[in-house]
């Protein structure tokens, strides 16, 4: 068993060294960070200077080995466009991701489940189908075009909702919050509904049929022979029974959330890391690229491991096989 | 049951009350019918389009933003859906861009099965260190959200391939692109269905009267795979084609020359505000079409099949 | 939406009866507070806020006094004698004088400074008085006080304490996130690439100003996003507005648009020194665009009122040089462009030796200029109509710029902001033959080179009377008109966006200039 942790756990070490590299290997491609740190009157010799003190004449290979030594000592580096650590850039714009990413990980579960929970009991029913197939509208069209959809209703032509950035945000320590604000709620609603869809319609239709596959279960029939009220059946037993899969998917889920964050914040305009991303290629902040790319790396790692781990407590055939 | 051929399965498959079934369901068949439909615009554009898109000798910029069915005010010229900045017909440009998303959704739903397909059947076979290997790249695979995976193939091809074919190439790099962030699901489940099977004595005596390793993964679990194939790629197409669509707003996508569907978007909502409603509403009303009803097909392939998806 | 008014107003009205607070956005977040270490538009038009020079800029963008109250030449063209104002303060006290003004030549003009080439005529700078600095130049320079009008002045005492000697730009340093200038405004909260709130100086030396007194800028990078903000009434100005939606804003009552006309001119360049075309069906072969005639070709095969009616929607005008006529030393002689001419082009292909065309590789960014890959895309297909066949291969400038560097075109698009507005200045940058010593044509990409223009650029640069001066300018403008150096399509216009109680001055720069914006 502890092997078997120290395995994973070596393994997904090895996974990072990967994909650091694979990130690093792209970054001469995406272009010159160079023309964006100098202006107009630049010369060639301003332009083989900074190449120089950046480091960025070095092989490749030299690069990486420094970007993993200082990466290890948790030093990022300084970003090439703001002049500052990077490790202060990405704590400044955590909050701001991690907000919208709960709060529509939130909306996508609690209303998925709902939904699912209808769709699969009255499963003929009218409205079950009209759910099922509204919220495939919402896979059906891109992400950036359902948010600017929603910010014209909302915002232009309504005028209810703020149509960019988080609204009023209160310090508490290094975490900037906007949920103590009012208006910081009213900003965050259009965003999380839009990154939050597609993670609905997942949950919802999961939820469905998990609940259609229980329902047909000996133990559930046996119940309804007991005589129990459909209610009880269906979220005493039922729910309870498709909760696992859920949870694990959801989880699963929560990375591609922080990822599609890039294209709803910017959209939005939300000060997260997705947006901090999207600039720093535009910019070609090198240093931003690799701490961000590494760091949801990390993230998606770590979920992986957990939710292996978890299976292995959760399966003792897993435990004594040969993985 | 479980030793028929691929060729047998589907057959079975066909001869069940599958059409029986379709038959039942109005959604399903409104589904087809505009999937075919668009399909068939998709791959006659030259024939029916109006005009040429792609070539730009043809195009007039005074055409640029004629309304849908009026009347140019300089050359006088009228056009069903509208034209572009460009003065391109609106409705050219979708049934070509059209063109583009199909053929980029169902190559990469293509090479990602495939791809998916062989490396779960070999891991879930072999097991030990292949399996290993192989999961963990799916693990780094799954580590790299799709839209990441896409543009760091995109960027990188970019800056490998001579600049001459880049707009040739840059399709295939879509392709390739999504198809890469998408074969993980395919690996799962046939890997998954892999490791159930081998084990059953069916296999064992396909292996004891000496079949090949191959011919028996492919004769024998292949087939009982066929159904969550079958829907995680009709899903797949779905969001390969959003995909594609997502990345042409992050200005990895098609050329603007040779526009997808979701460059179409891309372009049109610079319109939004400034009246020309056609250039984004037309495009877009197409692309929901079409996923929407392919959605709409895989959904009722999973509840026909029934497979156990997770 | 008018409840929300309301409440603002309300809100407004109850928090105080004097403070006027504007939002604006742009697509670009200045990248440093720091003057000295990057010129780009973004970083000195907001800076300008902050920080002074001894000159500025007016109105009409003529060169006025700031923190030099008057200025003189020294001798027969040795240099410049500038008296500096008294009795101004930086913004936390320190009073300023002749000291600062060398200690900030000495930081502009370091090595690790983006600024130093402003520096490159001077030989030396030497204090007087207190209040009197002079500036030695190696030759006569007429335009000197023109051309640091972006120059800023920053406080000995305090870049020294904060440790921002020098500016920094790879690693940043004080000076990058904080400020200290004479300015209106100082630096009340700076979030890079989020907000940067600026407050109100009360103890600046001047008169001529708005009544805003607290100002937030967000940089917007979505276009639909920033217009939807304006609309909703979450910002007060938006640079600049889609040039699409000008005509739909100015039919919003809620909303006003300002247009004007930008100091940029858009143009294509060619290859031309390379012996072979790089890319398209007829890679390898002999390069057309050695032929002037081709070139010529080229510029009579676009249509530039086809593309300012439909992709500028009427808001930008033809260029004909390198300069837009607002610029000193614009050529009144050449003010006339080619006229667009489908048969003249084609008979000039012929007579070049291309009756049936050719196909080669056009380069173009899509996000630097205004629809820059809109225009390019007109311009195939107006190409195409003569029978060249132009690859378009649009790229972001990330990319853009280092492709050109490797010469990886046959023709390039590139738009040109003179610094100084003088005409010499695009002279010196995209006319002279490419010099690195000489720091001559370094925007020349295309290599367009000729012995003359390059015998007469430092004649113009050190000629004190303006007629003669002016002779030269329009001497250059004649040849690289005449050779067809650069096709001139228009000058980029100017579009902002506020709301309907905002009054502004657009200057030509595209500086927004906080000064002399009011809220009503």
């Amino acid at each position: 068993m502890f092997n078997y942790i120290l395995k994973r756990v070596a393994q997904s070490g090895l996974v990072l060294l990967v994909v650091g590299l694979v990130a690093f290997s792209m970054f001469r491609f995406v272009g010159d960070p160079i023309d964006n740190m100098l202006g107009q009157e630049r010369t060639v010799e301003d332009v083989e200077r900074l190449r120089t003190e950046l480091g960025l004449d070095l092989p490749f290979i030299v690069q990486y080995g420094r970007f993993l030594g200082d990466a290890v000592q948790g030093n990022f580096g300084v970003s090439y466009r703001q002049g500052r650590p990077v490790s202060d850039i990405i704590i400044e714009r955590a909050p701001a991701t991690l907000e919208l990413a709960v709060v529509s990980a939130f909306l996508a579960i609690s209303i998925g489940i709902i939904l699912g929970v209808f769709t699969a009991i009255r499963r003929d029913g009218w409205l079950a189908s009209v759910i099922m197939t509204t919220s495939l509208i919402g896979v059906s069209l891109p992400t950036f075009l359902i948010g600017i959809v929603l910010i014209y209703i909302f915002s232009v032509d309504l005028g209810w909702l703020p149509s960019f950035g988080r609204g009023e945000v209160v310090q508490v320590g290094f975490w900037s919050t906007g949920f103590l604000t009012k208006s910081g709620w009213l900003a965050l609603i259009l965003p999380a509904i839009t990154l939050g869809l597609y993670q609905m319609t997942l949950i919802m239709r999961l939820v469905r049929s998990e609940m259609l596959e229980v329902l047909r279960q000996d133990y559930v029939r046996f119940a309804r022979a007991r005589g129990l009220s459909e209610r009880v059946v269906h979220f005493r037993h039922a729910l309870k029974n498709t909760l696992v899969p859920v949870i694990t998917v959801t989880g699963l889920q929560l990375g591609s959330i922080i990822a599609f964050a890039i294209i709803t914040e910017s959209v939005f305009q939300w000060p997260g890391l997705g947006l901090l991303f999207i600039n720093a290629i535009q910019f070609v902040d090198i240093p931003v690229m690799a701490a961000y790319l590494m760091l949801i790396s990390v993230m998606f790692v770590t979920i992986n491991l957990v939710v292996d781990l978890l299976y292995v407590f959760i399966d003792p055939r897993l435990r004594e096989g040969g993985l | 049951m479980f030793n028929l051929t691929l060729p047998e399965r589907l057959d079975r498959i066909l001869k069940s009350d599958f059409l029986w079934r379709l038959s039942r369901s109005p959604v399903a068949i409104l589904s087809l019918l505009v999937v075919t439909l668009l399909v068939l615009g998709a791959v006659f554009a030259p024939w029916i389009a109006p005009f040429d898109p792609y070539d730009s000798a043809s195009l007039d910029l005074m055409n640029g933003f004629t309304a849908p069915l009026t009347e140019n005010d300089f050359t006088g010229q009228q056009f069903l859906l509208g034209t572009d900045d460009q003065g391109r017909d609106v409705l050219s440009t979708i049934l070509y861009g059209m063109r583009i998303s199909l053929f980029v959704g169902f190559a990469s739903v293509l090479f990602a099965m495939v791809l998916g397909i062989s490396l779960g059947l070999i891991a879930g076979y072999l097991g030990g260190w292949v399996d290993t290997i192989i999961m963990r790249i799916a693990d780094v695979q799954l580590t790299f959200p799709s839209i990441l995976v896409a543009m760091l193939i995109f960027g990188i091809a970019k800056g490998v391939m001579p600049a001459e074919y880049r707009d040739q190439m840059a399709i295939w790099v879509l392709i390739i692109a999504i198809g890469l962030s998408d074969w993980v699901q395919f690996a799962r489940v046939v890997r998954g269905a892999t490791l159930v099977e081998k084990n059953r004595e069916y296999v064992m005596a396909a292996q004891l009267i000496g079949q090949p390793t191959p011919i028996i993964m492919w004769r024998h679990i292949l087939p009982n795979v066929l159904s969550p194939v079958l829907v995680i790629a009709t899903i797949s197409l779905a969001l390969a084609i959003i995909a594609e669509a997502t990345l042409s707003f992050l200005g990895v996508g098609a050329p603007p020359t040779q526009p997808s569907l979701g460059t179409l978007i891309r372009i049109g909502q610079g319109f939004m505000f400034s009246g020309e409603w056609w250039i984004l509403l037309f495009p877009a009303l197409t692309l929901l079409a079409l996923a929407l009803s392919v959605n709409l097909l895989g959904d009722w392939l999973r509840d026909t099949l029934n497979p156990k998806l997770r | 939406m008018k409840g929300i008014t309301l409440t603002a107003l309300a809100l407004a009205l109850a928090t105080s009866t004097h403070a006027t607070t504007l939002k604006w956005a742009g697509t670009t977040d200045p990248q440093t507070m720091d003057p000295h270490a990057v010129i780009s538009a973004p970083v000195l038009g907001f800076l300008n806020n902050v920080y002074e020079g001894l000159v500025r800029r007016g109105k009409d963008m003529a060169i006025e006094p700031a923190l030099a109250s008057s200025w003189e030449p020294i001798g027969n063209g040795e240099g410049w004698r500038f008296n500096l104002r008294k009795g101004v303060t930086f913004h936390d006290g320190a009073t300023f004088n002749a000291d600062d003004v060398v200690f900030s030549y000495l930081r502009a003009s370091s090595e690790a400074a983006d600024t130093k080439g402003w520096f490159a005529p001077i030989s030396e700078v030497k204090k007087v008085d207190d209040y009197t600095v002079d500036f030695f130049t190696k030759a006569p320079n007429p335009i000197f006080p023109d051309s640091i009008a972006n120059w800023m002045i920053m406080d000995e005492e305090w870049s020294k304490s904060v440790g921002a000697t020098v500016p920094s730009k790879e690693e940043g340093n004080a000076a990058t996130l904080q400020t200290n200038g004479t300015g209106v405004y100082a630096l009340k909260k700076r979030q890079p690439g989020l907000e940067t709130t600026l407050t109100r100086h009360n103890d600046w030396w001047g008169e001529d100003v708005g009544n805003i007194t607290e100002a937030t800028f967000t940089p917007i990078k979505n276009p639909a996003t920033a217009v939807a903000a304006l609309l909703a009434g979450n910002v007060d100005m938006i640079n600049p507005v889609p040039i699409q939606d000008a005509a739909r804003l100015e039919q919003n009552s809620q909303v006003k648009v300002h247009k004007g006309i930008e100091a940029r001119v858009i143009m294509l360049g060619f290859a031309q020194q390379a012996e072979v075309l790089k890319y398209g069906a007829d890679k390898g072969k002999a390069n057309p665009f050695l032929n002037v005639k081709v070139r010529e070709a080229v510029a009579k095969a676009i249509s530039v009122p086809a593309i300012l009616r439909t992709i500028m929607r009427g808001n930008a005008e033809p260029a004909s040089q390198l300069v837009s006529p607002a610029m000193r030393g614009f050529s009144e002689a050449y003010a006339e462009r080619p006229s667009f001419d489908v048969k003249g082009a084609k008979s000039l292909l012929a007579e070049a030796g291309y009756p049936n065309g050719f196909s080669f590789g056009l380069k173009c960014p899509n996000d630097r200029y205004l629809n820059d890959e809109a225009v390019c895309q007109a311009v195939t297909s107006m190409l195409a109509k003569v029978g060249i066949k132009a690859e378009l291969d649009a790229m972001p400038v990330r990319t853009y710029w280092p492709e050109l560097r490797k010469d990886n075109f046959d023709m390039y698009l590139l738009g040109w902001s003179p610094g100084t507005f003088d005409h010499e200045h695009p002279v010196r940058f995209l006319a002279s033959t490419p010099n690195s010593e000489k720091k001559l044509g370094s925007w020349n990409f295309g290599d367009y080179s000729n012995a003359r223009i390059d015998e007469l650029l430092p004649m113009i640069q050190s000629e004190i009377d303006d007629t003669k001066r002016q002779a030269m300018l329009d001497e250059v403008t004649g040849i690289y008109q005449s050779e067809h150096a650069y096709v001139p399509l228009y000058i980029q216009p100017l579009v902002w966006g506020t709301g309907k109680n905002v009054t502004l001055v657009q200057r030509p720069d595209n500086f927004f200039i906080l000064r002399w914006a009011s809220v009503n």
